[in-house]
C-alpha cells in the first residue's frame, strides 16, 4: 500500500511490476532531459537583448530537431513494447478466478473449486483492529497462492469499475457484459492492497481490494 | 596628446556566437540531468531490488507474518 505523501510507485511484488518501474525510470529520465533542455533555452531567450529579424534558411536545424525526437521516441517505444508483449506471454495458470464489480463491492468466484465465492465489502472504520488501514481493509480478503501464475477474469454486474492492485502492476477495467483477462503472480507472501479505479458512483472510493498471498499448501487447505 | 585607438568591437554575429556557446551548454546540462537521474535514482533502485532478493527467504518472511497474525486465511 502507499505510505502518506508517497509520490512514486509502490514497491513491486511481481516481475512485471519490476519491469514497469524500470521503464518508468527510463521514461522519466527522458522527460527530465527534454524539460531541462527546454527550460534552459527559455531562460536564454528571456535574458538577451540580441535579436535576429531577417529571414533564415534553417535546413540543418530542422533536420536535427526532426531526427533527434524520432530517435528519442524509438528509445521509449522499444522497451514499452517489450513489456507489453511480456504481459501477454502465454502461461498456464495454476488458478482462475473471477472478480466482479458491483456498486459498491467486489465479488470473487473461484470456479476451480466448488462453492467458493464471496463478496468483499470495505471494512467500516469503526470495525478496524489496531494496525489495520482505514479505507483499505475488507471483510473477506482474496486469498491466493504465491509464486504461481493466476488468471483473473474481471467483469462487472452494473456500471464500469476497475480492478487495480498497484504493487502487482495490475489494472483491468470491469465492463458489464465483458470478461477481461489479466495474469497475476506474486513473488512474496503478504497483503497487497488496491482500490477501484473507475468512477462508479458515490462509494467509488470505498470498494478496496485486498489480496492475501500464502503458500499454495495453505491455500489448498483454505480453499477446501 | 595622441589618443589611443581602441580595438574595433565585434559588431556582428553576437547572437550566433551566444547561441553556439549556449546550445552546447544546454545539451551538456540536459544530458547531465539525465545522467544524474539515471545514476542517482534508477541504478540505485535496480541495485536495491537485486540486493533485497539476493538473500530473501519467502519461507522466513511467511513464518514471521504468520506469527504476527497477518493472515486471516491461516489459523
Amino acid at each position: 500500500m502507499a505510505t502518506p505523501a508517497q509520490l512514486g510507485l509502490q514497491n513491486a511484488t511481481s516481475p512485471i511490476m519490476e519491469e514497469l518501474i524500470a521503464f518508468h525510470d527510463h521514461a522519466l529520465m527522458i522527460i527530465f532531459l527534454i524539460s531541462s533542455l527546454v527550460l534552459y533555452i527559455m531562460s536564454l531567450m528571456l535574458t538577451t537583448k540580441l535579436t535576429h529579424t531577417s529571414t533564415m534558411n534553417a535546413q540543418e536545424i530542422e533536420m536535427i530537431w526532426t531526427i533527434l525526437p524520432a530517435i528519442i521516441l524509438i528509445m521509449i517505444a522499444l522497451p514499452s513494447l517489450r513489456i507489453l508483449y511480456m504481459t501477454d506471454e502465454f502461461i498456464k495458470p495454476y488458478l482462475t478466478l473471477k472478480a466482479i464489480g458491483h456498486q459498491w463491492y467486489w465479488s470473487y468466484e473461484y470456479s476451480d473449486y466448488e462453492d467458493l465465492a464471496f463478496d468483499s465489502y470495505i471494512m467500516p472504520t469503526y470495525f478496524l483492529e489496531p494496525g489495520e488501514f482505514r479505507l483499505l481493509e475488507v471483510d473477506n480478503r482474496t486469498t491466493l497462492p504465491m509464486e504461481a501464475d493466476i488468471r483473473m477474469l474481471v467483469s462487472s454486474h452494473d456500471v464500469l469499475h476497475s480492478w487495480a492492485v498497484p504493487s502487482l502492476g495490475v489494472k483491468t477495467d470491469a465492463i458489464p457484459g465483458r470478461l477481461n483477462q489479466i495474469t497475476l503472480a506474486s513473488m512474496r507472501p503478504g497483503l497487497f492492497y488496491g482500490q477501484c479505479s473507475e468512477i462508479c458512483g458515490s462509494n467509488h472510493s470505498f470498494m478496496p481490494i485486498v489480496l492475501e498471498f500464502i503458500y499454495f499448501q495453505d491455500f489448498e487447505v483454505w480453499a477446501s | 596628446m595622441a589618443s589611443e585607438v581602441l580595438a574595433k568591437p565585434q559588431m556582428r554575429g553576437l547572437l550566433a556566437r551566444r547561441l553556439r556557446i549556449h546550445m552546447v551548454g544546454a545539451f551538456l546540462i540536459s544530458l547531465g540531468v539525465a545522467a544524474l537521474y539515471k545514476f542517482g535514482v534508477a541504478e540505485p533502485r535496480k541495485k536495491a531490488y537485486a540486493d533485497f532478493y539476493k538473500n530473501y527467504s519467502p519461507e522466513k518472511d511467511f513464518e514471521e507474518m504468520k506469527k504476527a497474525g497477518v493472515f486471516r486465511s491461516i489459523k
